[in-house]
């Protein structure tokens, strides 16, 4: 036995592989990224053979991990809460044709949102696909479901969901662990079309037998103790009862304990999907009111029978937006307590403290590209050459473009291309010929750019698209793509060269170039904008390539060349508005921009930028 | 006020301010001393230069997350991090931050902490990681000046053991300088 302390995602991966998972796939996204990683790094500190890997997106992921449960073995798949909408399709599906080995898809949510374009629950997700759902309340608790979740599935023969917040897959806690043993069965496949191939008729029956899962599943959950369970005295009737799971329900132990209150029942549903009917009832039976403290919507309000004694979302006594951080439970709690005869929470929040932050108006810290970060360099030299072009762009570090007045759209993975030939289409059918600028990066673009891709080119759309390509999933913590074909155990897989996908997709005009050479680019824009207006012109390609900075620290920037700001600064704030480097600050006391020395990796590149040209070489 | 089960932090800075080593420093410690470790960290969008906060909570707790109000120590990178994070502390609760002696804290801030009776302190972190050629440290030159005030939970010697094990070769050396540097000048 070892102590460490896990991420949550690492937890996770540690209950993956001590049930025995022998596959695991996964698109990063945040908050799941780690969640492949931590895999990784455990399986080779106890030398198992697990096979890993980063597909090309979440629904390719489900796929693989799918078959691998099929032939028998434990498997699992690893996405954020949006990624479970691209491995939709598959995840209804899988639902009827049910599992052989254990599978489990782990899908992470984001209440806030933090880093996502939405809030939606996943648990609802597991409601429509009708597919069991476990919501962990802690790290060490998504470890222990994680195994859960492997043999039940395994033991009914249908997949299941786990579902950690961001607030489990972000979380520290110290875990005690043991040896890991690589085991299972060996791949086989029974050929049963009636299942694995099934046809409308058979899906009729497909859907009878998971209607029939779930309901011996409902019971098992009935007691399923410590996930849920309430500590209802026997005979003992209460004003108030509070029904909670996943993060909330820890936000609600600690506070009823600290406050020592003994007259506040909990019924804890880690286990919300098939819903526990029974034990549900019991709790509801003994309390006049109850309070449901569930992220990041409403899945057990709306699983409840008795609307009339519930208090939560649909009352307007929880906030339907946002995350449920301890103090919004504690507001929650102390009001419903106060409104129903009860003694409030006794320690009085203090309001003051958020005035003061409010009246010293502080900045606003918005994250932005980092020093010497090649997107800032093309986004520049995009609207240099292009100005008046609607920005359509897409989900990565790149996004940031709008700091710079260079991303207009941002819908969701793919959508840069897609929105491109949307409005490219709309404008000219009304014979306009609108200048459009698709930004997409590198591994969006594996993830779901050649689908809309082929559709632009095949309908003739014109635009440009420019593929930010710095080699490796950012955003989400550099993960390797297919462009570079390492895998993510670290072993040579096949590169898949970007320029040939891209022609693949029917694009004539490919062209690749430096960005950190703005002058270049932006003559190559020009170039792309007469082929996109030529009559036998298309969709121009230009793929901007330059390792991320921080991926590849040593190597990003070949040429180090340090610079300075010049008196011929006029501080016309052009550097701060359209460049926005961290590294250049407006400094005070000499009435000019400067550089940040700490900060600036020399890339050089604002040299190019300056109108006044005092951006010089020291 | 409340029952003290745990000790509660907040680690504020900026994204790439080494917040999240800072925070490792500290639970390693803890745990090394035989405490519960529990705690919440940001990832993605906001590492690229937004605000970062880090919760770390010593003790018997379930919730990843410090509530506002209850907070027991504040440990900020940057000063309008510090200000910003104030409200996650209870009466009586200790803010410390990256800042200009002479500077901090801003006038109706200082107010407030009194009437609060909040204790605050500040330390150049940053000057000191930079003159000791390692301007990505101050983290750690806060950390020790900090254990220089609080024994509790953890001591600058725990501390100094914590980074020297889990520090990466190359940076082991500087990383003890810089914590001792942050220690030092609280003494003086
Ligand atoms: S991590 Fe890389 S791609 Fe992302 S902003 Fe920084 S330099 Fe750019
Ligand atoms: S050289 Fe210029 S653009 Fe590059 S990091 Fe330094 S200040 Fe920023």
């Amino acid at each position: 036995m070892r102590e460490e302390i896990f991420l949550g995602n690492g937890a996770v991966a540690l209950g993956l592989l001590e049930g025995g998972c022998q596959v695991v796939t996964s698109y990063p996204g945040t908050p799941s990224s780690e969640i492949l990683p931590e895999v990784v790094r455990l399986m080779k500190s106890q030398d198992l053979d697990t096979y890993v890997e980063w597909s090309t997106n979440e629904k390719v992921a489900l796929d693989n991990a799918f078959a691998a449960a099929v032939s028998g073995k434990r498997a699992a798949c690893c996405m954020k809460q949006v990624g479970l909408n691209v491995a939709a399709d598959s995840l209804m599906s899988a639902a009827y044709m049910g599992t052989r080995g254990g599978f489990v898809i782990i899908s992470c949510d984001d209440p806030g949102p933090h880093s996502s374009q939405t809030e939606q629950d996943t648990r609802f997700m597991a409601r429509m696909a009708k597919v069991p759902v476990l919501d962990p309340s802690s790290p060490e608790e998504a470890r222990a479901m994680a195994g859960l979740a492997l043999e039940l599935s395994e033991a009914f023969q249908i997949p299941f969901i786990l579902r950690p917040a961001i607030r489990v897959c972000h979380a520290r806690q110290n875990l005690e662990w043991g040896d890991l043993k690589g085991h299972g069965p060996k791949a086989s496949f029974e050929r049963d079309p009636g299942r694995w191939a099934a046809t409308p008729r058979f899906r009729f029956l497909l859907h009878r037998e998971l209607n029939h899962k779930l309901q011996e599943i409902s019971l098992r959950f009935e007691t399923l103790a410590p996930y849920n369970q309430h500590n209802l005295e026997p005979g003992k009737h209460y004003g108030v009862g509070i029904i909670a799971g996943g993060i909330p329900w820890s936000v609600v132990q600690d506070i009823l304990s600290e406050e020592e209150r003994r007259d506040v029942p909990v019924l804890k549903l880690g286990a919300p999907y098939p819903f526990p009917q029974g034990l549900v009832d019991t709790f509801m039976n003994a309390c006049d009111r109850v309070l449901i403290l569930e992220e990041t919507d409403t899945l057990i309000e709306y699983l409840l029978r008795d609307q009339n004694r519930v208090l939560g979302r649909l009352s307007g006594d929880v906030p339907s937006e946002g995350e449920l951080v301890p103090e919004v439970i504690y507001r929650v709690m102390d009001q419903v307590l106060k409104n129903h005869g009860l003694e409030g929470l006794r320690d009085s929040q203090d309001t003051t403290a958020g005035k003061l932050v409010e009246i010293l108006e502080l900045p606003i810290r918005k994250p932005t590209l980092c020093p010497g970060c090649p997107h800032r360099a093309s986004f520049f030299a995009i609207r240099k050459a292009r100005p008046k072009a609607i920005y359509t762009s897409d989900i990565g570090c790149y996004t940031l473009g709008l700091n710079l007045g260079a991303v207009d759209t941002c819908l969701d993975m793919g959508a840069g291309i897609t929105m491109a030939s949307g409005f490219y289409q709309s404008f000219h059918k009304d014979g306009v010929e609108q200048p459009i600028v698709a930004t997409i990066g590198d591994s969006t673009f594996y993830h779901s750019g050649t689908a809309g891709l082929l559709n632009a080119v095949y309908n003739d759309a014109r635009f440009i698209l420019v593929v930010l390509d710095n080699q490796t999933t950012a955003m989400t913590g550099m993960q390797p793509t297919p462009g570079l074909g390492i895998r993510a155990d670290g072993s040579r897989g096949n590169a898949v060269s970007l320029e040939r996908v891209i022609a693949g997709c029917g694009v004539n005009f490919v062209e690749v170039i430096d960005p950190y050479d703005i002058q270049g680019m932006t003559a190559l824009m020009k170039k792309a904008v007469q082929y996109v207006q030529r009559p036998d012109g298309g969709v121009a390609a230009i793929i901007a390539r330059h390792p991320c900075v921080i991926a590849y620290k040593d190597q990003a920037v070949l040429q180090k060349k340090q610079v300075k700001v010049t008196e011929a600064c006029v501080e016309c704030n052009f550097c701060h508005e359209r460049f926005e480097c961290p590294a250049l600050y407006k400094d005070e006391d000499l009435g000019r921009t400067a550089v940040n020395q700490a900060l600036c990796v020399q890339c050089g590149v604002c040299m190019q930028i300056c109108p006044k040209g005092a951006i010089v070489e020291a | 006020m409340r029952t003290m089960t745990s000790v509660d932090f907040i680690l504020a800075g900026l994204g790439g301010q080494g917040i999240l080593f800072m925070t490792k420093v500290l639970a390693y410690a803890a745990v090394d001393k035989g405490y519960k470790v529990m705690g919440a960290e940001t990832h993605g969008m906001a590492q690229r230069g937004g605000s970062v906060v880090s919760h770390l909570r010593l003790g018997e707790v379930r919730s990843t997350l410090v509530r506002k109000g209850a907070g027991d120590v504040v440990l900020a990178l940057e000063e309008n991090e510090a200000y910003r994070n104030i409200p996650y502390l209870q009466a009586e609760g200790q803010l410390y931050a990256n800042a200009a002696k002479s500077t901090f804290p801003r006038e109706a801030v200082k107010s407030y902490l009194h009437k609060r009776g909040m204790v605050y302190r500040s330390v150049p972190a940053s000057e000191i990681a930079v003159s000791l050629g390692a301007p990505m440290s101050a983290n750690l030159a806060l950390l020790g000046f900090f254990s220089a005030y609080q024994s509790h939970p953890v001591s600058y010697e725990e501390l100094k053991t914590t980074v020297e094990r889990i520090s990466p070769e190359p940076f082991r050396a500087v990383n003890l300088k810089v914590l001792q540097s942050g220690y030092e000048q609280a003494a003086g």
